[in-house]
């Protein structure tokens, strides 16, 4: 590891440390590391409903630059009952926590994604969008991801979900917070009834040929399908790509 | 108050040693919920969540507010000592005037990137860090999964995976076979962003 790279040091659930984190970052600090200090607050855990876990999760934020020193903060709050950040909820502590220190300081902040549905289905990539969005439009320096089906199962995970974070990232920066809300109210609500019966995706194995390291003809076809909502919800990222090619 | 200086990880370590001792039950039932419940109210603070992301700056003021009450009232429990560390209100503001704005990831003019503050309606794009964020990958395509992050042009830097073997073996934590992993881990990324051509790509 460069100094330059990401350092990553992890506090615990709720507003919690254990000794050998700080020993390490420690060894970060006195290296002149970059360092990351990641923490995924639970909505509906320990801190109770969404006020509460976005309150903690503002706490969490601020402690990563006094205890840890860090460079930057990993949000990535999540929802106790599907496991994921993309839910409603988790958004909306997401985004208001990064707006909650905005208001007073300029920090670095990233978030992580953790969605129901698996590689190669137009709903994770749904979800991943709603995410960006709601990432990119509340000020966020990092996106980070995409750990698919909950980022619990073997090889769910590819680089065609982080090209579709990138996309809407891209497409939507700069976009007024009311027009944003709208938008994500709507995608939102395209997802969010289904989580019972989320698609798991395909691995890796079964998303790339794995001598090419190409994505599918099935998953450039699941993409564009997933491209075309985001075009059909007003983002024009697309249209005016496809117009320079 | 004059700080005689910000803190720093060794003064949070001191503090772990000689703060107030708690039992970590009471700390996880009892003091996070009812504190922050009681900083809801204090600061009346709703959300509405049809919006997603907030429209009101006095409620994002009084979240921040609250979060700055919450962490320099119940401070940061440490797991292994039972204590809590404190800190002021004058410290930890110190610690926020002090921290970076911007920083190298990577190795800038070779596919690394400048990070630096944005704000919400800023219309520069965040930084992408393309990668499975900590989810599992196998021995067999932990590299190859990772260069499909890394040849995405999109994608700025890379955030790995965890290798589930190595050499065939569980890399326990805090056993020799997770150095191994990890070291595995770090060598097959920059593996796969220098086969990707984005040699000094951060990680």
């Amino acid at each position: 590891m460069r100094p330059t790279d990401s350092h990553e040091v992890s506090q615990l659930n709720e507003l919690k440390i254990d000794v050998s984190a700080l020993t390490f970052d420690a060894h970060y600090v006195l290296a002149g590391d970059m360092i990351m200090c990641e923490q995924m607050p639970i909505y509906g855990g320990y801190a109770g409903g969404l006020e509460e876990t976005t309150i903690v999760d503002v706490a969490t934020t601020i402690n990563s630059f006094v205890m840890m020193q860090a460079t930057w903060h990993l949000d990535g709050p999540t929802h106790v009952r599907w496991g994921i950040t993309t839910a409603r909820e988790t958004l909306a502590v997401a985004a208001h926590a990064c707006m909650a220190v905005e208001s007073h300081y300029d920090l670095m902040m990233g978030n992580q994604y953790y969605t129901t549905a698996g590689p190669c289905t137009v709903m994770c990539l749904l979800e991943t969008a709603a995410q960006a969005i709601t990432d990119t439009c509340s000020g966020r320096e990092v996106l980070s991801g995409v750990a698919a089906s909950k980022g619990v199962s073997t090889n769910y995970t590819t680089g065609m979900e982080a090209r579709f974070m990138g996309e809407c990232a891209h497409a939507v920066a700069g976009m007024p917070t009311a027009k944003v809300n709208e938008l994500l109210d709507k995608l939102v609500g395209m997802y969010e009834k289904n989580y019972k019966t989320a698609p798991t995706g395909k691995p890796y194995e079964e998303c790339y040929d794995t001598k090419t390291l190409l994505p599918t003809q099935e998953y450039l076809d699941v993409y564009d399908e997933a491209v075309k909502v985001m075009t059909e919800l007003g983002l024009d990222y697309w249209t005016k790509k496809a117009k320079l090619l | 108050m004059t700080l005689s200086r910000t803190i720093t990880v060794m003064d949070v370590y001191d503090r772990a040693k000689t703060g107030e001792r708690v039992e970590e039950k009471e700390w996880d039932y009892k003091i996070i919920p009812k504190t922050a419940s009681a900083l809801k109210k204090k600061y009346g603070i709703k959300m509405d969540k049809k919006k997603i992301i907030p429209e009101d700056p006095e409620l994002c003021s009084n979240l921040f507010k609250a979060g700055l009450e919450l962490l320099a009232t119940c401070g940061v429990y440490c797991i292994d000592t039972n204590r809590v560390i404190k800190y002021t209100e004058e410290e930890i503001l110190a610690s926020l005037e002090a921290a970076p704005k911007s920083a190298q990831y990577g190795e800038v003019g070779l596919n690394g990137r400048m990070i630096a503050c944005r704000r919400h309606d800023d219309k520069r794009p965040p930084i992408i860090q393309g990668g499975p964020t900590g989810a599992p990958c196998s021995e067999k395509y932990f590299q190859d999964i990772h260069q499909t992050y890394a040849q995405e042009p999109i994608v700025d830097t890379i955030v790995d995976g965890v290798m589930q073997t190595i050499k065939g073996k569980d890399p326990m934590p805090g056993t020799p076979w997770e150095i191994a992993a990890v070291k595995a881990e770090a060598k097959a990324v920059r593996e796969a962003q220098m086969r990707a051509g984005r040699d000094g790509m951060g990680l």
